[in-house]
């Protein structure tokens, strides 16, 4: 924090500062008390409650709801550093508004009655010309706007932000036991809130225990868990008289031991950064049931009985939270002002959500944390898993949360399948369980060519599916089976749906099931094409797709630029069939001066085992050009070709 | 606790006797006084196994008598028709026995369990009355019965009288008894005693118990808190323990051999016992108190095992305190008058509270249980009994003599009572009771207890003291002069 004093400095994390250029609006910038202020790690969208013309924004922290989101959706010791606006003139009245903006959010957030004493940070992006203008005022009371010229945009943003810090995650599942009479129901909701209000003041109480352990290392020199007790922990708000220190030789003492005790990744070699590959400190909640007192009474049981009607209810909690702190940080002030005041914003917002329909909705509420592209730290969400995930209403919110932080709006991120394993296998990244085949074959093969072309490819993950595959015999008749399979894994692998990936049987059970085909065709050796692709993609994912024919083999060329366009627009792998082979197309590399093109072919005709050496010098998966060294011909001139091209379903 | 008999390998299996002791390494003990008859006594065990004789029935008749052949056959039990004059056999009481064992470890604490019988009695007679031995060592296997370990072993010791000789077989529990299942096994005397650590606990508890309408499992009182025990005992299972502050991580030994403080760690409001949702109930019970547990362990053995006794103990320490009332209840119950029942408020009844049907109660009412007191034994160790509030000192001082066979003058031990009388009944309703986590019970009672305390100290004529249990122990090893000899029996499987 040595750099507050003179030089001011802007520090840029995040990749993308401003979402929406030529909008006006207001972003929240985020950042986070344990790194030098005026340091912006990631920026959140404020979104207005009501679509009024002018722009209040600090409607948004006066709207508790609003706060609420954010307040779980940021992991704690993430905070509000400052706010952007995009606006049209007045630069430095809007740098005022975006700095009061801020400074009246973080005070919502951080629950303290005492004055913000930390710099916050106005940015203003003129809506036209795009430039951006920085600002810093001191504290709340200085009015004064200090322009800062000093930016950095910080090179390698997730090692800044992982190398210093760790991840705090603490799980903790909470049942907790309502009674209310039944002539009075509306009595359940004050008795939740009670019971909430309990468990709030038993998670400051001088019998808790936190048990803090490192995660998911199985090297013989883990450190042994600490507990430290409630009693000596300070739940006091705010980061005021937290000192870092670096005074070693004191780690005997829990109270004293540092995050980074428990921060064992190995820094050797070439690290990766990002929230999923960050030290993690896993935080455990227990109750002391020996804690010390004046005498101890003998066990004794009473029975009261209810005088009237009285109903008995059972509400689970399953909290759990994520907190970023530095390493220097003790971890005794990481547990009571990172971990504890999380959990309890969790159960807060979880109450409320509950309460409303108490006895009429068994809810299930669940958090689940996202490390959504572009965004440097984690986030937490709540769903609600009473809905079906294509439900209007969880759509809706995920939209939301997509313009928030600025994620596009055709793609799932931010669903359920998306989310990262932070609590149970750790270390392990299992996209696809039990899946045995290859991804993403075309990774490492030779270059096309193509002299002077521009590569287009479809984006994300695929498997490669071919003939032969799981002792099934489909070779001379599946390769166009195969073709839909890999599509269909790239569907899954993006999330789109969890459907398993059909077996032959099962997509030919399909055409017959919609009409397209005669029941003796299950079981068959028939050959589909592209047509029926696009009828099982339709009725399997709801995807639609555009079809391109052409007569001749040699028209094909002519359809790159089309199908450049496609890979850059849709992303999705296209299907090629026709009158003889189907092949699955990934890619085109397409010189537009002299319209040379080579295709990036991965072949289902494969035989072979998964092998991906074996594949490669195979040219199995590979790009072909229209016309090869022998001046022979990859696609027939006198036979004609379909092409599938399915549309990236427009959807969150 | 590994049970010596399932160890592949030797270990400590430590028997010393209770009384004038025997040579540690020259078997058999030079006990002051020749038995009568032969007696079969209950050997504990685990660490230290122990012997306990006892002596005669309700009845006043000998529990366990040798049956001459030549005599009257008084006991029809006999089953010796051979007129050789080696034929006599052995009557065993097994019922006896069996309760015998079932009340001592009741008094017994965390890692002392018992592990199977002795007979003192003629080879001949032995050899005459396997099949009645094998039938008390299964008798007292069921009373006794071995929680955590699931062992199908006892241990049978025979002493003989001339020569003077013991041997020690393992008796298997799962088959019909014949000679086949008693094997023999190693026997070896050690110290044992005075390597013992001694891990102390206290365990605070408050639990609400949700009582349910149209449940057809829970009925009476003690029904719901046996049901709420077991499940408790579940959650206790998984709590993490910090012993003299430090978390108990691996399973090393404990360094030094003073007493060791527990402290256990409960998940955080994991309310096992709450269930489904939208029942109705008719009532809550409010359990709660503390439970004082020890447990000893040998040296050699790691610390997790410590925590996993002091666990058993305070589950069984709860069980046993439900033992105890409806004991009593059975033996207060007359049969004719089981049928006049539950009034309108089901107070009316002459049942007592514990049998009492919960659902039909419609006043408060409240059930204590009785406290642990805990008195010096051997060498350090302690054994526990329990007090109900209508009981003084002497019913201890009377249990330890006649299942313990404690010799020792009471004026001069010192009984531990680190628990107090439960707090008098607050007037709570239900409401106040079922408000989550409802206000911790007020200690406006202490002056109560405190007063009763004192009362107790008079009628008791016994020192009572409720300090530090350090300290005692400290006292109480400096007064035990009495050597005990120990008994280290290895046993190998075949």
């Amino acid at each position: 924090m040595a750099d507050e004093k003179e030089h001011r400095t802007v520090r840029v994390l995040c990749p993308k500062l401003v979402l929406h250029k030529h909008e006006p609006g207001l972003q929240w910038l985020i950042g986070s008390p344990f790194l030098p202020p005026l340091t912006v790690i990631s920026t959140v969208k404020c979104i207005l409650t009501d679509s009024s013309s002018s722009p209040d924004y600090a409607k948004e922290s006066v709207s508790p709801i609003r706060a609420e989101d954010l307040r779980t959706l940021l992991p704690k010791g993430f905070d509000v550093a400052g706010a952007l606006i995009v606006a049209k003139s007045d630069v430095e009245k809007n740098a005022a508004n975006a700095i009061d903006s801020a400074r009246r959010l973080r005070q919502i957030l951080s629950d303290s009655g005492g004055s913000d004493r930390r710099e916050a940070l106005g940015v203003v992006v003129d809506a036209e010309s795009g430039e951006v203008h920085f600002f810093a005022s001191k504290s709340v009371k200085s009015t004064s706007l200090e322009l800062v010229d000093s930016i950095v945009y910080v090179d390698r943003p997730e090692k800044y932000l992982w190398e210093r810090g760790c991840l705090l995650r603490c799980e903790l599942p909470i049942k907790l036991s309502i009674y209310y009479p039944v002539e009075n129901s509306s009595d359940a909701e004050k008795m939740l809130q009670r019971a909430t209000g309990a468990v709030i003041a038993k998670l400051k109480d001088p019998k808790v225990a936190y048990m803090v352990e490192t995660v998911g290392k199985t090297s013989a020199e883990v450190p042994h868990p600490v507990v430290l007790r409630g009693s000596e922990l300070d739940f006091s708000v705010g980061f005021s008289h937290i000192k870092p220190s670096n005074e070693a030789g004191q780690e005997s003492d829990a109270k004293l031991v540092l995050c980074e005790h428990f921060c064992v990744n190995d820094k050797s070699g070439s690290p990766v950064y990002s929230a999923e590959d960050a030290d993690k400190i896993q935080v455990s909640v227990l109750i002391n049931s020996s804690e010390k007192s004046p005498k101890s009474a003998a066990p004794v049981a009473e029975y009261f009985p209810a005088l009237e009607e009285a109903r008995f209810l059972t509400v689970e909690f399953k909290l759990q939270v994520l907190s970023y702190a530095t390493k220097d940080l003790p971890l005794m002030f990481a547990v009571s002002k990172l971990a504890v005041p999380g959990l309890i914003d969790q159960l807060n917002v979880m109450k409320n959500a509950i309460l409303p329909n108490l006895l009429l909705q068994h809810s299930q509420l669940r958090p689940y944390h996202f490390s959504p592209p572009g965004v440097l730290h984690p986030i937490t969400v709540i769903y609600e898993l009473n809905y079906g995930e294509t439900e209007l209403k969880q759509v809706e919110v995920r939209k939301s949360l997509h313009l928030r932080l600025g994620l596009p709006l055709d793609r799932p991120l931010l669903r359920i399948a998306n989310a990262l394993d932070m609590f149970t296998t750790d270390g392990v990244k299992s996209v696809h369980k039990g899946s045995s085949l290859l991804k993403d074959v075309h990774i490492g093969i030779p270059s096309s060519g193509v002299s002077g072309g521009t590569v287009s490819l479809f984006q994300g993950s695929y498997e490669y599916f071919h003939y032969m595959q799981d002792a099934f015999n489909d070779s001379g008749w599946g390769c166009a089976y195969r073709s839909l399979q890999t599509i269909i894994s790239w569907f899954r692998l993006q999330h789109y749906t969890s459907i398993e990936v059909p077996s032959h049987r099962e997509i030919q059970q399909i055409l017959v099931e919609i009409g397209d085909k005669d029941p003796s065709f299950i079981g068959s050796r028939e050959w589909i094409g592209a047509i029926e692709l696009s009828f099982v993609l339709d009725k399997l994912l709801g995807v639609s797709c555009k079809v391109i024919n052409v007569r001749s083999g040699a028209e094909l060329p002519e359809k790159c630029r089309e199908l450049a366009l496609h890979f850059e627009n849709q992303g999705t792998p296209i299907m090629i069939g026709g009158g003889v082979l189907a092949y699955t197309l990934l890619g085109v590399d397409y010189n537009e001066v002299n319209g040379d093109c080579a295709f990036l072919i991965l072949d289902p005709h494969y035989t072979g085992n998964d092998e991906h050496k074996k594949i490669i010098n195979g040219g199995w998966c590979g790009w072909k050009k229209a016309v090869d060294s022998k001046g022979k011909n990859f696609f027939l001139h006198d036979k004609f070709y379909n092409l599938l091209l399915p549309q990236r379903p427009d959807m969150v | 606790m590994p049970d010596p008999c399932a160890s592949p390998t030797p270990t400590s299996m430590t028997t010393p006797a209770p009384e004038p002791t025997p040579d540690p390494c020259a078997p058999p003990p030079n006990l002051d006084y020749e038995p009568p008859q032969p007696s079969v006594d209950i050997p504990l065990a685990s660490p230290p196994a122990t012997l306990c004789p006892f002596t005669v029935n309700d009845a006043g008749e000998p529990a366990c008598s040798v049956v001459e052949p030549s005599k009257d056959d008084k006991k029809k039990g006999s089953k010796s028709k051979s007129q050789a004059p080696d034929s006599s056999s052995l009557f065993i009481d097994k019922d006896w026995v069996a309760e015998h064992a079932r009340q001592v470890s009741r008094m017994l604490l965390g890692g002392m369990k018992v592990v199977g019988i002795y007979v003192w009695v003629g080879d001949s007679a032995f050899k005459n009355s396997i099949i009645m031995l094998g039938q008390t060592v299964k008798a007292i296997a069921d009373a006794a019965p071995l929680l955590e370990i699931d062992l199908d072993e006892r241990i049978l010791i025979h002493i003989s009288y001339s020569p003077r000789r013991w041997t020690c077989r393992n008796c298997s529990l799962a088959s019909n008894i014949t000679s086949s299942n008693l094997r023999p096994c190693d026997f070896k005397m050690g110290k044992v005693l005075n390597s013992l650590q001694t891990f102390k606990c206290i365990y605070n508890f408050d639990l609400r118990l949700p009582i349910y309408k149209n449940s057809s499992n829970v009925r009476t009182f003690t029904d719901a808190l046996r049901h709420a025990i077991s499940v408790h005992a579940k959650e206790l299972n998984s709590a993490k323990a910090i012993i003299d502050g430090n978390l108990v991580v691996n399973d090393k030994p404990c360094a030094s051999d003073d007493l060791h403080e527990v402290e256990l760690l409960l998940p955080f409001m994991k309310d096992a016992s709450a269930e489904g949702s939208q029942k109705e109930v008719t009532g809550v019970i409010a359990f709660s108190g503390s439970v004082c547990s020890f447990a000893y362990l040998n040296i050699k053995e790691p610390i997790s095992q410590a925590v996993a006794q002091i666990k058993e103990d305070i589950i069984l320490s709860l069980q046993s305190r439900l033992d105890i009332i409806c004991d009593e209840a059975d033996g207060d119950a007359d049969p004719s008058d089981a049928e006049t029942g539950e009034g309108s408020d089901g107070m009316t009844t002459k049942n007592p509270i514990s049998q009492l049907s919960l659902h039909l109660l419609r006043k408060t009412c409240n059930l204590s249980l009785p406290r642990r007191v805990f008195v010096p034994w051997l060498a350090d160790m302690l054994v526990c009994d329990y007090l109900q509030s209508s009981e003084t000192i002497e019913v201890v001082k009377d249990h330890c003599k006649e299942l313990l066979s404690m010799e020792t003058k009471f004026e001069s031990l010192t009984i531990l009572k680190p628990e107090v009388e439960a707090p008098a009944l607050m007037a709570r309703s239900f409401w106040d009771v079922a408000a989550p986590l409802g206000s911790a019970p007020a200690s406006s009672s202490s002056s109560n207890s405190s007063t009763l305390e004192t009362q107790r100290g008079q009628t008791s004529g016994t020192t009572v003291k409720s300090a530090n249990i350090n300290v005692i122990l400290a006292a109480f090893f400096l007064l035990l002069s009495v050597i005990i000899g120990f008994v280290l029996i290895a046993v190998k499987r075949s």
